[in-house]
């Protein structure tokens, strides 16, 4: 059997490469009502880090996995950078809840991949568009266990604007988020 | 599946000889989680999402770009040895002089205006790639004194699956710098070998281009992490 080939650092130079015109529009088949996930990426000593790609893979606003694309771009799929502040965004929908292969049920979440300067790996995680109370039969959400822990992944819904959903990143330290290895 | 330990071949996030990994690295442990169906599914990118011109990265300018021209082939399989079809690759490098077109690359060296070092394409249907380009040129960054990155070209390769997703670096057998190279050396021993083409002249073009082999292994979509 083969080896895996091993990961390295996606580096500082990927912006013109990597990154699409509109890549944080997430584009599905069908309608949904769109929000804004979005935040902040922060490091080990809570400096914003500038130089993230973020990448995000979703199911539509009925639990189903897009299939296929429109134009030149896949369905379910985001892609953007993190700007000087270290803030990003992704404007889409919000997912449906979804059943695994036993039975179980993800509560509506979102896959997120992050990749930088300075992570030999892509650092994957779930961020919950769901509050604590209507997540916790979730898979990850029972992994954790701890409550705290589990915020990190959360996205709030702005009081103000319930079309946006806020989740800051912190890759390191005090209120470092969940990261998940598949 | 049989064990395959990931851990043999990948670099841990904190290696503090690269030291932008202390700031970034998380602290505590992953939570080790089995895909999830949406994780075990993956964008699909329509055929057209790119052009056949696109694996070519020497023919974007109005005249051939300066440096080693070469062709890089390879396919890109599954930890099973199955072949993973209509995978995005794309590819990123510094020109021939080490330089990329950043505005924040500070390293004096020549831009190429015939050069973009951007490329991407689909895998066919026995996973096969094939970019033609020119070999970049190593360059010095400031990680540690005298330190210079080994040649190297990026890979990002999306396979099938969204945790299949990898993003990667290449780089040429016999290189010198590669001892030094703190990123390459974060790989275990036992995977490093895995980042290095061989050379495979009769994929080259005769008189024209030196050929190198470069495969890719992505996860299974179907494994079972190990410990789940």
């Amino acid at each position: 059997m083969p080896k895996p080939t091993p990961s390295q650092t996606v580096g500082p130079f990927f912006a013109r490469e990597l990154l699409w015109q509109d890549g944080g529009k997430v584009l599905f088949p069908g309608h949904g009502d769109r929000i804004t996930l979005t935040g902040r990426v922060f490091d080990g000593t809570g400096a914003p880090i500038f130089d993230a790609l973020l990448e995000t893979w979703q199911a539509d606003a009925a639990g189903k996995f897009p299939a296929g694309g429109e134009g030149a771009r896949p369905y379910g799929y985001g892609r953007v950078s993190t700007d000087t502040d270290g803030a990003y965004a992704i404007e889409t929908v919000v997912p449906s809840s979804f059943k695994g292969a036993g039975g179980e049920t993800y509560a509506p979440q979102i896959s997120v991949a992050i990749f930088a300067r300075g992570l030999l790996k892509a650092l994957h995680t779930r961020v919950f568009l769901a509050p604590l109370e209507e997540i916790k039969d979730d898979p990850l959400a029972r992994a954790i266990g701890d409550p705290e822990r589990l915020r990190t992944l959360i996205a709030a819904r702005d009081p103000g604007n319930p079309e946006i959903y806020r989740w800051d990143v912190r890759l390191r330290g005090v209120g470092e988020a969940v990261f998940i290895e598949l | 599946m049989a064990e395959i330990s990931v851990a043999d071949v990948h670099p841990p996030y904190l290696y503090p000889d690269y030291k932008s990994t202390r700031l970034r690295a998380p602290a505590q442990p992953l939570v080790r989680m089995a895909p999830s169906p949406l994780e075990a599914a993956g964008p699909a990118f329509p055929k057209h999402f790119v052009k056949a011109s696109e694996a070519d990265l020497t023919t974007w300018g109005k005249s051939a770009p300066l440096g080693e021209k070469m062709v890089l082939v390879g396919r890109v399989l599954d930890e099973g040895g199955r072949p993973v079809r209509r995978s995005l690759i794309e590819v990123w490098q510094a020109n021939a002089s080490g330089k990329y077109p950043h505005p924040v690359d500070d390293h004096d060296a020549p831009l190429d205006p015939n050069f973009l070092g951007k490329g991407q394409l689909l895998t066919d249907d026995e996973g096969r790639y094939r970019v033609v380009t020119v070999k970049p040129g190593a360059y010095p960054w400031q990680n540690h004194a005298f330190g210079w990155r080994p040649a190297h070209i990026h890979l990002s390769v999306f396979g099938n699956a969204f945790a299949q997703r990898l993003i990667t670096q290449m780089f040429f057998p016999g290189d010198p710098l590669l001892a030094i190279d703190p990123i390459f050396n974060s790989v275990p021993e036992a995977g490093r070998q895995l980042l290095i083409a061989d050379l495979d002249l009769e994929h080259g073009v005769e008189g024209v281009a030196l050929g190198y082999r470069f495969d890719i292994v992505l996860r299974g979509p179907r494994a079972t992490p190990i410990g789940v």
